[in-house]
């Protein structure tokens, strides 16, 4: 990328397969993104495109079948024991299920203290102040609510909770898989307030990953369209959505419904279903359901190539160079 | 509207009210609305809203037990409120239908698909084993399932969330019913399948002159595919019209923060979401005043003391349950 700025995260063709043999899934087929101190990045993409795999792989959830990983210029591939769980102090998820994501049997203020007494990082008083205020900061009244157990909370509340847990450790980098599409839409606002709130209170890096592309664009400053475990496209929020490159990206903007009678309706509904990624086709991946693929796409992948600055697609036929 | 004969379904004063450790809790209240022939109308509403309850009821699914159904449900001229099990199951498959939401946990996962839309046409219909084959592989293909003859043979665990969707449709659409009940039909699937789903949900209403009542959370699912539009919160309609009237002509603040609250593709990055404050009331300790008046910015005394009625607003058939409405659009400009 052009941007003289360096990325915190730094990925490179990163891989992630599951099974062996003929049962040899590549969920990850070669990923490679960078994101820079302060924004966020949107990651989109149908279920089944290797999103989540994705976030997990950064974090070592799920271990990477290759590519690099790095965070401010070292390496989280090959740390192990507790060099890799040092190194995941400075990075945090947090996930789809509030409820599920948390202990039901614990309180709320052990739960946020969780991450500070496996460090040890702060003690006594000094702990207590700072549940406290990481309480708090996400709108959870710690006198009232601290003592409470996780499961008397609602779903908006829980993934509060997540929040101030995530932040225990001061991350530098933040990834949110899917985290508010288990919440109401009145909730969901409150929720992506608070996080752009606390993006800029504490300075935070977010990987956002979503299938929501309304919810995407409001929170991102660049956005990664996935299709079949490949990034097809990636810029910055407000181009892409405004002249998508990628005719997938077309077409999945033009299926995302909005709230409003006069909006067109979309004539232009993508035909079929993603196909299998244990048998991905050869070439470019979308070109089973492209509208303009041709012989060239079956044969030769294609490369990313920069449209505009920071805006990248993998398409032999990008859709704004044919209008010009 | 007193017409029973022209519309289709006529709901009226239908309050479903469970009984629970913690007292009664109404799910659904005093909820009134009508549906005509060939029409779609729209029940948006957020989690406990009473919007599945409210369905389900109108199927005459509820439990037998610990529930409290009192007001009418008169669906094509029969009364579902106090009818017999065996009366309703003559109307289910062929008056009314349901799809539900989750498309795995809707079919049995050891039955092929194909027995699965079988079942109902032989023990609906009476059809032979042969008769029930060749229709229910005419049913498959009305639903877009391509080479159907083949996926008649499929297990649900062998199709993908969409084709299970498809299915699922296909079975409520064998007894050839008058009204489809579509709970969240399209939640948990991705958008290019949500909108695959919803035209061909569309497309069926058309060709086979059916009603549809689409149940969702979604008022992006509702904006273009309804006809009108019911906005419940709390178990009570709070603002009814038709999906214009609702979208722009809204006098309920409840509407309007949820439109607000939704993120739109076509608003900027970073634009600040106007989120409603605090949550869903709960059922069981409901004030006597309006239920959304805590979470209203305009809410005044009289809000939290008595609960507004539904009223007629200015355009025909547009209702709203509010003390302190939303200016109209005339207003607005004077």
């Amino acid at each position: 990328m052009s941007d003289s700025r360096q990325p915190l995260l730094k990925v490179r063709d990163l891989k992630v397969t599951f099974g062996k043999g003929r049962h040899e899934v590549s969920a990850v087929a070669g990923v490679s993104f960078d994101i820079y101190p302060g924004e966020t990045l949107g990651l989109v993409g149908e279920s089944g495109c290797g999103k989540s795999t994705t976030g997990k792989a950064l974090m070592r959830i799920i271990e990477p079948s290759s590519g690099s990983i790095e965070l401010e210029g070292s390496s989280l591939i090959g740390r192990k024991g507790k060099a890799l769980r040092n190194f995941r102090t400075h990075m945090q998820m947090i996930f789809q299920d509030p409820i599920s994501s948390l202990n039901p049997r614990r309180r709320v203020k052990d739960i946020v203290a969780e991450p500070l007494d496996c460090w040890k990082t702060v003690s006594g008083n000094e702990r207590d102040v700072l549940v406290s205020d990481l309480l708090s900061k996400v709108g959870i009244d710690p006198k009232v609510y601290g003592n409470r157990y996780a499961r008397q909370f609602s779903g908006g509340q829980c993934q509060r909770i997540s929040i101030a847990r995530s932040l225990a450790m001061r991350p530098k980098l933040l990834i949110c898989d899917e985290m508010v599409s288990a919440l109401d839409v009145s909730v969901q606002a409150q929720i992506l307030n608070l996080l752009e709130d606390l993006k800029s209170e504490y300075g935070l890096t977010l990987l956002f990953i979503a299938h929501d592309l309304a919810v995407v664009k409001n929170v991102s400053d660049r956005v990664a369209v996935m299709y079949l475990g490949k990034i097809c496209e990636i810029g910055p929020s407000d181009a892409l959505y405004e002249a998508p490159a990628h005719p997938y990206t077309k077409f999945l903007l033009g299926a995302a419904l909005e709230a409003d009678p006069d909006s067109p309706m979309h004539n232009q509904v993508l035909e079929g279903e993603p196909p299998s990624p244990l048998n991905p086709p050869s070439g470019c991946r979308f070109r089973t359901r492209c509208p303009n693929a041709t012989d060239k796409c079956a044969s030769e992948e294609p490369q990313p190539q920069e449209l505009a600055e920071g805006h990248f697609v993998s398409c032999h036929y990008p859709l704004t160079i044919q209008k010009k | 509207m007193s017409d029973a004969v022209h519309e289709l379904l006529v709901v009226k004063d239908l309050s479903t009210t469970f009984t629970t450790m913690g007292g009664p809790l109404p799910a659904v209240s005093d909820v009134s609305f009508t549906l005509a022939r060939n029409e779609t109308i729209g029940i948006v509403g957020e989690s406990g809203s009473g919007k599945t309850v409210l369905s389900r009821t109108i199927m005459g699914l509820q439990p037998r037990t610990n529930v409290t159904v009192t007001g009418s449900v008169l669906l094509n001229g029969n009364e579902m409120v106090g009818a017999t099990e065996s009366f309703k199951r003559a109307l289910w498959g062929t008056e009314v239908a349901m799809v539900f939401q989750d498309p795995m946990t809707s079919l049995n996962p050891v039955m092929r698909v194909g027995k699965q839309i079988d079942e109902s046409l032989r023990v609906r219909l009476g059809m032979s084993k042969q008769d029930a084959k060749t229709r229910a592989i005419e049913l498959l293909e009305l639903v877009g399932i391509p080479s159907p003859a083949q996926r008649y043979m499929a297990y649900p665990g062998q199709l993908s969330g969409g084709m299970r969707q498809r299915v699922v449709i296909a079975i409520a659409l064998a007894g050839s019913p008058k009204l489809l009940m579509a709970d969240e039909p399209t939640t948990g699937l991705d958008v290019t399948i949500q909108a695959q789903i919803l035209n061909l949900l569309d497309d069926l209403k058309d060709r086979l002159k059916m009603s549809v009542v689409l149940v969702t959370h979604d008022l992006g699912v509702v904006a273009t595919r309804t006809s009108r539009i019911v906005v419940m919160y709390a178990g009570r309609i709070v603002e009814i019209g038709s999906t214009r009237d609702v979208f722009s002509r809204h006098r309920m603040p409840y509407t309007r923060a949820l439109l607000d609250s939704s993120p739109k593709v076509s608003n900027a990055s970073h634009t600040r979401l106007v989120a409603i404050p605090g949550r869903p009331p709960n059922l069981l300790q409901l004030s006597a005043g309006c239920s959304f008046a805590p979470r209203c910015s305009f809410a005044t005394d009289k809000c939290h003391k008595e609960r507004p009625e539904l009223q007629a607003a200015d355009e025909p058939g547009h209702a709203f349950a509010c003390w302190n409405p939303l200016p109209t659009t005339m207003e607005q400009q004077s």
